[in-house]
């Protein structure tokens, strides 16, 4: 690896660790982060990794993102141990007044005790079959069925 | 800029005594997904407009799911990145009338 490309490596890697920053909720601008719906870039970069709590929104619904962030690749997989249903819609689901599964497009269901499927949780993936970023993280959003309980979201982008 | 968003058809899909289309009319997506509703117990059928409620012409028969773990869903998206799966000619069925598995549809928009 030449000087060049050690220093580009290192700004994509910079641009990457920017990127899941501003996904932890650092930011505050109103429109969207990262790249533009639709684009396709060179390097896949994680831009939201780890177990998800909705704890502090309202009716324990959150989006995946506070503001539009376009991904190329999400999964959202029941956190293995825990005992709830995981709900998983659009916006709609966010302004239910009942119960937020019957607005959601998809359940997950959880294996808290690894006795089913040898041991595999139930998981959603939604990916861009040209890999181009045109998932907004923004609209997608989540419930579990027990308050406090974390389903396990990864998002990719390609910057 | 184009992106990928969760067709109005989404959601969970009442079905009553005989299979139905998932749209009333045309509605092309790029992604559709149906699974058994969880809790419920109906055996899913997933077809054309010529799926029977004996099984006859089904693409997918689905499980329920009862004790957690993986459940059974039926994926189709084109890869080509275009809008071709027509909700309209997607018919879903439940043995149980009444129970309602969840479907899930996202189409490109340019917004």
């Amino acid at each position: 690896m030449n000087r060049r490309e050690l220093i580009q490596k290192a700004l994509g890697v910079g641009a990457a660790a920017l990127a899941v920053s501003q996904l932890r909720g650092e930011i505050v601008a109103s429109q969207y982060n990262g790249p533009a719906g639709g684009s396709r870039g060179s390097q896949l970069v994680t831009i939201l990794t780890g177990p998800l709590d909705t704890s502090g929104q309202a009716n324990g619904v959150a989006p995946l993102a506070p503001v539009p962030q376009y991904a190329t690749y999400v999964r959202i997989q029941a956190h293995p141990g825990q005992q709830g249903k995981i709900a998983i819609g659009g916006a709609a689901m966010a302004s239910t007044s009942g119960n937020a599964a019957d607005s959601a497009f998809l359940e997950l269901w959880p294996n808290w005790d690894a006795s089913f499927d040898n041991g595999r949780s139930d998981t959603w993936i939604l990916s861009d079959p040209k890999w181009l970023n045109t998932i907004d993280l923004s609209q997608i959003y989540v419930y579990p069925e027990i308050a406090g309980e974390t389903p396990i979201v990864t998002a990719f982008q390609l910057v | 800029m184009t992106v990928l968003t969760p067709s109005v058809a989404s959601g969970p899909f009442t079905v009553s005594g005989a299979p139905a289309p998932i749209a009333s009319s045309s509605t092309l997506v790029n992604q559709l997904s149906v699974k058994p509703r969880l809790g419920q117990w109906s055996k899913i059928l997933v077809g054309g407009p010529n799926l029977g409620t004996d099984e006859s012409n089904a693409m997918a028969i689905l499980y329920p799911v009862p004790n957690g773990g993986q459940a059974d869903s039926f994926v189709i998206q084109d890869q080509g990145g275009q809008n071709t799966i027509d909700l309209s000619q997607i018919y879903v069925y439940a043995t149980i009338p009444g129970d309602s598995p969840m479907v899930e549809a996202f189409g490109y928009q340019t917004v």
